[in-house]
């Protein structure tokens, strides 16, 4: 019981928003909304916390830079200087392109790993489809059955009045 | 070759020839007596009888070269003695090691250069028992230290592929025992047929090979020996006999002369004795106050034309009248008669102010021809007697014997051989059949000729048509000796077994002259001639032995005259030689719109083209015209556009009923309508590397008067419509007013006051070794002759290309020299600027490489490092001076590129001290870094500090007039420091702030009213 | 659209539909969400037409003919090049600048044009993507092939432990740059490509027929299921990428153009290279990117989705960047006679009146002139002109390369070291070949992913709903409405 997913489906975005408020405004907790395209709004209707990803990408572009410019240094100062057209062994702003580049990679690259990771994307994951064709053209609110005192019904019929094309109960592994 | 017998080419082939080689030595028994007592227990080696590593095996630490070519000395000795034997020695492979040859350890032996008949001495370097590399020999007085291109290119010569393996007999290898018994057989036929037997040879300069000649002509009356010169001074000395009453080439000294005169002479070039001339002339013409003057006339323009302060083109057909207009000046201010009036060829003007220049140096000035027409050089005697120059610039008391030919002569045998007179005819050292004018009589003659027989080293275009071929030995695998200029001898010994079963000349002569065993060999002959004619003429050395091993060691013998009379005053005949070039003038028929002169020139790389199977030598670029791998027509430029030719235009040139088809060549400075072209082309028997190169034009040349001409008139021009391009290594020769060659003038360089001091550089000085080399390259003294190129590649293991790649401007060169024109098109200013890298400080090319496969090293040099570098080519882009060269291909054992590098025997020349390049690689210029690391190391073991000129590069020792000096820039006193800090000094592109260690002086024209 | 949001009132709560804005419709006929997706598929699922068959025909044709020459050229050396002393580098770099150059366009549309909002990227951004890929690739493939030693290429990589000693790399070299700069510009955009695609490959996994399909789609979707918190996330992480990608992309023409910048040779060394550069490189790119949806819009049917008024924005891009690089040329020219730097003046009179004036002119022709013919909406937006004019872009950059290389080498300082470069048969075959292996890569992609990002599409066509709900009920009234 726990476990089971109340799922209500709607064709386009605008009731699909009007459900969400509406849910919300009965305190009902969503438990996610799955739609084939980001729609814009959801972020507030859902409260969602801005993300820190920008934080990743900061620290690790940070991190980045420093290894560019240590290693720089490291090999044309310390470990191997040698005369190269006469330029002095730390020749500092020949160094900055490469180390602007790996700032950009490791970034980057950071970045999306975090983003599969706090998302748990990954190959071979079955996806949790809460209902038909929610990356084609449906949009779908899920409710989780967890407090007591979750009155399904009510929820049904706030759902069927946003619009909802179909409100079901369904179990789900989470 | 015992160490390394296994693992090198020299020791498989020398094995190869192992059998053959006992069968040909003497008697085994007589050479080990000799052995025994010379050497004590056998000891061989890569080279008869074990030469000993001088270099290493002193008694004292310290060794300077001197002290080096000392230590030899003694060891040659032994050499000396066992030396003759060593075929036999050969065969046995060396069980216990020699103590004296020391594996990686070069040794020097001094020896006679037979690239060509002015027997220059040698220095040659011999590395685990190859010789590798030709230097001159500063012990001469005569040539210094210095080489000449084709000089530096014989060692490559000894590794031909094209040389025969051993004697053939009707075109089939024979013993040498066969052989020898059909020519015995033969001259006995001869001897009762009552034919006559003749020697014709090439100039024979040695004197032991002139006794061996003399004495065969006093045992067989019916023998006579005639001397043969493709270029030939025959009527120099036709003349010198008439006005002289001496038939003599006289020794020549330009670095007396303060006026020098030429007549299409080109004595820095390729004319008598260039490596001695160049030399002179460099000292003669020191940027100083009273440096010699120097007045070139000629058609096409040469290397001594390109030195010359004032260049006067003027055809070959008045030559004759220029000379006699500068009789006629000088006679009128000697206050004698001069020939009758005729007009001046070539402005008046400038022939007053020539003439105004050579009287006011009376005694010392020098006119030279270098025309075959006995009229012109009595002519020429008379300038020179009136001048009062014979005696003090022009020796007659102690000729040249560098140039002997006798057309005449020559001819009168080929008369002979048609008639069938000639029985037997050994040919030495020549090639008539290539390079006579009427070549096909003399092949006809040949074929009347009961007996011919060739001595040289291929089977040549004449060799294809005699007998039998009984094949010298190339002269690193020889002994003998040399006399250039009378009583300045110069011995020559082998520095290698012969490769090949070849046999010396000498020695087959002397078994035909009927002598046996120890009387057959050349090895006693010659120790004998000197013990009997050289040894008693001089005073030192009490014993013959000392002064033997001492003559070899330094390789030269000066002796006081053998009493060549100084030679009286000057004969008449000269208004009447005059008068017979006038009326020649006058009788030659006037030439229509569509006739022009040929003039026929000796090429430097080619000469005569007795070495043209040499890659190196067909890869070096013409000093003038920088043009590869060919023979071209050089026209004027006016003529050129008149008649819309382009180079590469394939034209037809008709003298006579001969025709030759040739591309064309413009050329600056060419006479208007004199067309040029290069002798010494053309071969078809040389070899596969001279196969189709060129086009022969020795058939144009003719006999007038007994001589011959090396030019032709009436000569007919058509554009064929077809093309063969010029595969040239520069195509724009402007400066297009760059800082690149510098020029000053005496005047100039008087009110200059210090140079100005270096441009500021944006990093800090970081070199922390002790030494910083750096190059000084005097742009006066050089004069284009390019035996540094040659020197390089032979030393840098530099490959050869072809013709095809040079066409698409990939010569591997690593030092060139650039030649720029300034001024008018018809008769420019030209320079020469030899560039190799100039190892910046600041080199472009070093920050941009990704790889850091180059970077500057502690001591200051450019270094590549060739095992890091992957190809990207970016330095070379970035280098100003562009002086890198790519490995566009693989030219080692790459069967595309069919040059020495290709044969196992051609490799036998590589330098083991540099690594041959892989494709792929960038390289160029190390300054000889192989050498600079020998010099510190000798001089570690030496416990000493380096000295200035322990160390030489490869150019700088080659160079005759020591333009190029390398040294330590961070030692004050060196020499190029000094040189670096005088006020010519300056530095190509000094602009770019590139910083480079090669520093250039300025070129000092010396202009005619200074005067 | 989201900032609208913010400002809209409550007021409207009752009367929406009055402040429906008219949107920028970047979707003809407003199809709907299923129907979007079934379009964009459809050329993955349906047979290939005779176009595509003989335009991949003869691609691979080309590509073929690439390995063919490379082979050779690796077996023999690159004197099968008609490279020489005095011209090190040719055909080789200014084909490796020529695609680098195309590429850029692909990021500039996904990611600069991201961050300005520019909707109309969304119908060209993917393919736009893909051919910046592919170009990359080709530029790759030049500094490998183009080396004396390819065997050899690793030595330009720093890395340690250090097999040979310490041997390091000359980080001051501009080639070194390259080498990273081109590496992390290819990385970036394959992760920001693939990320882009991620949410279609969920789509086409849902309806996918065959096992193999369904299980490859379901791999490389990484199990998306459109959950809403993800997407946000995913949202974030696109806009980082895209923040990340315009410097990126802007640096890397820059560093590519110090190749040349930093020499000291007449005709490179000059310090507007940079900026220059990356105008040149977005001018190529927008004419390639002309030059592909054109033909791929008619071959696949998708005008719907490819607009001219698509067409028409690029045209106007190419024009701007057009005219940015005709400035360039024209700076360069006036620096060379104002410097008074004999060598700099010698080789621009040599660049408008040497032997190689003719590709000069070429270029003037193609890069100055051309842009100029775009001024009227008629011309911006007749297809077949248009084509014509993407075409002529792409020779004109061609030859813009070529005169800055071979021109400047051929007679630099040292008039001895001047010479001429002619073309072999293998310089010519491998820039054909590399053509050969874009387009295959090109239209291998199109038949086996989305060439247009349906759900960004989808986000685009169903803006008005979202526009109007943004003003009823969107979340910060609402909640207000609820407080009251």
């Amino acid at each position: 019981m726990p476990n089971n997913l109340v799922v209500a489906t709607f064709s386009d975005p605008v009731s699909l928003l009007k459900a969400v408020n509406a849910a919300q405004a009965e305190k009902y907790r969503i438990y996610d909304v799955f739609t084939p395209y980001p729609v814009h709004g959801l972020d507030e209707a859902m409260h969602v916390r801005p993300s820190r990803l920008p934080w990743v990408t900061f620290c690790v572009g940070l991190t980045g830079v420093t290894l560019a410019l240590t290693l720089q240094f490291y090999a044309s100062v310390l470990d191997w200087p040698i005369n190269v057209g006469g330029k002095p062994d730390n020749s500092t702003l020949a160094f900055i392109p490469i180390s602007f580049e790996l700032t950009v990679l490791l970034g980057g690259l950071s970045t999306v790993a975090a983003l599969f990771l706090r998302a748990r994307l990954y190959p071979g994951k079955k996806p949790l489809l809460v209902a038909e064709g929610v990356t084609n053209d449906k949009f779908a609110i899920a409710f989780r059955i967890r407090e007591t005192a979750f009155d399904a019904r009510k929820l049904a019929e706030i759902m069927k009045q946003s619009g909802a094309l179909s409100v079901g109960e369904q179990e789900a592994k989470l | 070759m015992d160490h390394h017998g296994e693992t090198t080419p020299a020791g498989r082939s020398c094995k190869s020839s192992k059998d053959l080689l006992v069968q040909i030595g003497g008697p085994p028994v007589y050479w080990k007596s000799v052995d025994e007592l010379q050497n004590g227990p056998r000891v061989t080696g890569e080279f008869p009888g074990g030469l000993p590593g001088g270099a290493t095996s002193g008694p004292r630490a310290e060794t300077t070269r001197r002290d080096f070519l000392a230590l030899m000395g003694f060891s040659l000795a032994a050499a000396g003695l066992s030396g003759c034997r060593a075929p036999v020695q050969h065969a046995v492979p060396l069980l216990v090691g020699s103590d004296q040859i020391v594996p990686g350890v070069s040794n020097y032996y001094a020896t006679t250069c037979r690239g060509c008949a002015s027997s220059c001495s040698l220095l040659v370097k011999q590395r685990d028992g190859r010789p590798i590399k030709i230097d001159g020999n500063a012990e001469s007085s005569l040539f210094g230290g210095g080489t000449c291109a084709g000089g530096q290119a014989t060692v490559l010569s000894l590794y031909d592929d094209g040389r025969l393996k051993g004697p053939l007999w009707q075109g089939k290898s024979a013993t040498w025992n066969e052989i020898d018994g059909h020519i015995l057989q033969a001259l006995n036929d001869a001897q009762t047929a009552q034919k006559s037997v003749v020697l014709l040879s090439g100039t024979m300069t040695s004197p032991s090979t002139r006794a061996i000649v003399a004495e065969w002509g006093r045992s067989n009356p019916r023998f006579r020996h005639v001397e043969y010169d493709p270029v030939s001074l025959s009527a120099m000395r036709q003349a010198n006999k008439e006005s002289f009453g001496q038939a003599a080439v006289p020794h020549y000294s330009f670095d007396k002369a303060k006026v020098i005169v030429g007549l299409d002479a080109d004595f820095l070039g390729t004319w008598l004795s260039p490596v001695e001339f160049a030399r002179q002339y460099a000292s003669s013409r020191k940027p100083e106050k009273n440096a010699a003057l120097h007045i070139q006339f000629e058609p096409g323009m040469s290397v001594t034309g390109s030195n010359a302060d004032v260049r006067v083109p003027v055809a070959p057909s008045q030559l004759g009248a220029t000379a006699i207009a500068l009789l006629r000046r000088i006679a009128h201010k000697a206050g004698t008669s001069g020939p009758d009036q005729s007009a001046d060829p070539v402005d008046s003007a400038r022939l007053d102010a020539v003439a105004e220049a050579l009287w006011k140096h009376r005694g010392e000035s020098l006119v030279v021809s270098g025309s075959n027409e006995v009229a012109v050089q009595m002519v020429v005697n008379a300038i020179n007697a009136l001048l009062g120059n014979i005696g003090k610039t022009i020796d007659l008391a102690r000729p040249s014997r560098q140039r002997n030919g006798d057309d005449a002569a020559v001819a009168q045998l080929v008369e002979e051989m048609a008639l069938g007179h000639v029985g037997v005819l050994v040919l030495y050292g020549v090639n008539p059949v290539y390079d006579y004018p009427d070549s096909q009589a003399f092949a006809a003659g040949l074929k009347k000729v009961a007996l011919s027989v060739s001595l040289n080293d291929r089977s040549d275009e004449t060799g294809a048509l005699v007998n039998a071929i009984c094949p010298d030995h190339h002269f690193l695998e020889a002994w003998g000796d040399a006399e250039p200029v009378e009583s300045n001898f110069s011995l020559a010994q082998p520095l290698i077994a012969p490769l090949f079963e070849t046999r010396a000349a000498q020695d087959s002569l002397l078994r035909w002259m009927g002598r046996e065993g120890e009387q057959s060999n050349y090895y006693t002959y010659l120790r004998e001639y000197w013990r009997k004619d050289i040894f008693p003429r001089q005073k030192e050395l009490p014993s013959f032995e000392v002064f033997w091993d001492q003559s070899l060691q330094r390789g030269v013998v000066t002796l006081a005259s053998a009493g060549g009379a100084a030679p009286g005053p000057i004969h008449g005949g000269w208004q009447e030689a005059a008068n017979k070039i006038t009326q020649s003038a006058k009788a030659a028929p006037q030439g229509n719109s569509n006739s022009y002169e040929l003039h026929f020139y000796e090429s430097v790389a080619l000469r005569d083209g007795r070495q043209a199977n040499n890659p190196w030598l067909q890869e070096l670029p013409d000093p003038i015209s920088k043009v590869t791998w060919s023979n071209y027509a050089a026209i004027a430029p006016a003529l050129a556009a008149q008649l819309k030719l382009e180079n590469g235009d394939v034209v037809a040139l008709k003298a006579g009923e001969k025709q030759v088809e040739l591309p064309v060549f413009i050329q600056p400075g060419q006479e208007g309508r004199t067309i040029s072209i290069a002798l010494g082309y053309g071969r078809t028997a040389a070899g596969k590397v001279a196969e189709n190169v060129g086009v022969n034009v020795f058939p144009l040349t003719a006999l007038a008067a007994g001589q011959r001409r090396l030019s032709a008139v009436n000569a007919s021009l058509a554009s064929t419509g077809g093309k063969k391009p010029l595969a040239s290594t520069q195509t724009h020769f402007s400066m297009e007013g760059r800082p690149i060659v510098l020029e000053t003038s005496l005047d100039e360089l008087e009110k200059e006051s210090e140079k100005p001091e270096a441009l500021p550089t944006l990093w800090a000085e970081r070199l922390q070794g002790e030494h910083s080399w750096g190059m000084a390259i005097d742009m006066n003294a050089c004069n284009g002759c390019s035996a540094c190129v040659i020197a390089c590649q032979a030393e840098n293991n530099v490959p050869v290309v072809g013709k095809d790649q040079i066409e698409r401007i990939r010569i591997m060169h690593w030092i060139r020299i650039d030649q720029y024109y300034s001024g008018p098109a018809e008769n420019p200013v030209s320079v020469h600027q030899p560039m190799m890298c100039q190892h910046c400080q600041n080199a472009p090319c070093e920050t941009v490489c990704p790889v850091l496969a180059t970077t500057t090293s502690s001591e200051g040099l450019n270094a590549q490092v060739y095992n890091r570098c992957i190809g990207t080519r970016y330095c070379a882009n970035n280098c100003p001076y562009k002086v890198r060269r790519f490995n566009w291909y693989n030219y080692t054992d790459n069967p595309k590129f069919d040059f020495n590098m290709e044969s196992p025997l051609g490799r036998m020349v590589l330098n083991p001290d540099v690594v041959v390049r892989s494709r792929g690689v960038m390289e160029k210029c190390s300054m000889c870094v192989q050498r600079i690391q020998l010099g510190k190391n000798l001089a570690l073991q030496g416990g000493r500090p380096l000295a200035d000129g322990d160390i030489q590069t490869a150019c700088q020792q080659s160079c005759p007039t020591q333009a190029i000096v390398f040294g330590d820039l961070k030692d004050p006193n060196s020499r190029v420091s000094q040189l670096q800090r005088s006020q010519r000094n300056y530095q190509v592109l000094e602009d770019l702030g590139t910083r480079p260690n090669v520093g250039y002086l300025k070129k000092v024209r010396n202009p005619m009213e200074r005067s | 659209m989201s900032s609208s949001t913010m400002t809209a009132e409550p007021l409207h709560l009752e009367k929406p539909e009055l402040q429906v804005l008219p949107p920028p419709v970047w979707v003809d006929g407003g199809p709907s969400l299923a129907q979007i997706t079934d379009d964009i598929a459809h050329p993955m699922e349906a047979r290939p037409g005779k176009g595509w068959w003989i335009c991949f025909g003869i691609a691979f044709a080309a590509l073929l003919n690439l390995g063919g020459m490379v082979t050779y050229l690796i077996a023999n050396g690159i004197g099968v090049w008609g490279l020489n002393n005095s011209v090190g580098w040719a055909f080789d770099i200014t084909n490796f600048v020529f695609w680098i150059g195309i590429g850029h366009a692909g990021t500039l549309i996904s990611a600069i044009l991201l961050l300005f909002r520019q909707q109309w990227r969304t119908s060209i951004n993917r393919s736009a993507e893909a051919m910046t890929l592919f170009a990359v690739a080709c530029a790759a493939m030049f500094p490998g092939i183009h080396m004396g030693r390819p065997w050899l290429a690793h030595f330009i990589f720093p890395y340690f432990p250090n097999q040979r000693g310490p041997l390091w790399v000359n980080f001051r070299s501009p080639l070194v740059w390259d080498v990273v700069a081109i590496s992390t510009y290819g990385t970036i955009s394959l992760v920001f490509w693939y990320l882009g695609l991620v949410p279609d490959l969920a789509t086409l996994r849902d309806r996918a027929q065959g096992k193999i399909k369904k299980f490859i789609f379901g791999l490389l979707s990484l199990g998306w299921n459109g959950s809403h918190r993800t997407w946000s996330r995913y949202e974030i992480t696109s806009l980082i990428l895209a923040g990340l990608a315009t410097p990126l992309v802007l640096s890397v023409h820059s560093i590519v153009s110090m190749d040349f910048a930093t020499s000291l040779l007449p005709g490179w060394h000059t310090t507007i290279f940079p900026p220059y550069f990356v105008a040149g490189a977005i001018y190529s790119g927008f004419g390639m990117v002309m030059t592909l949806l054109i033909i791929t819009r008619q071959t696949m049917h998708l005008e719907r989705y490819i607009t001219v008024r698509h067409l028409d924005k690029m045209a106007k891009v190419t024009m701007l960047t057009g005219m940015i690089v005709s400035y360039a040329y024209a700076t360069e020219f006036f620096s060379a006679w104002y410097s008074g730097n004999i060598y700099e003046r010698a080789h621009f009179i040599n660049r408008a009146t040497g032997p190689y004036a003719w590709c000069f002119y070429l270029m003037v022709l193609c890069n100055v002139i051309t842009p100029h013919f775009l001024w009227t909406k008629k011309a911006r937006t007749t297809v077949w002109f248009l084509f014509i004019v993407s075409i002529l872009i792409n020779i004109g950059m061609w030859f813009e390369r070529f005169v800055i290389i071979v021109v400047s080498l051929h007679r630099a300082f040292l008039p001895s070291g001047w010479g001429m470069f002619y073309p072999t048969k293998v310089d010519i075959g491998i820039l054909v070949g590399s053509f050969g292996l874009f387009f295959t890569l090109f239209l291998l992609f199109i038949r086996v992913l989305p060439m247009i990002a349906m759900w960004e599409i989808k986000n685009v066509a169903s803006h008005t709903v979202d526009h109007k709900m943004a003003h009823g009920v969107g979340g910060e009234q609402n909640k207000e409405v609820i407080r009251a």
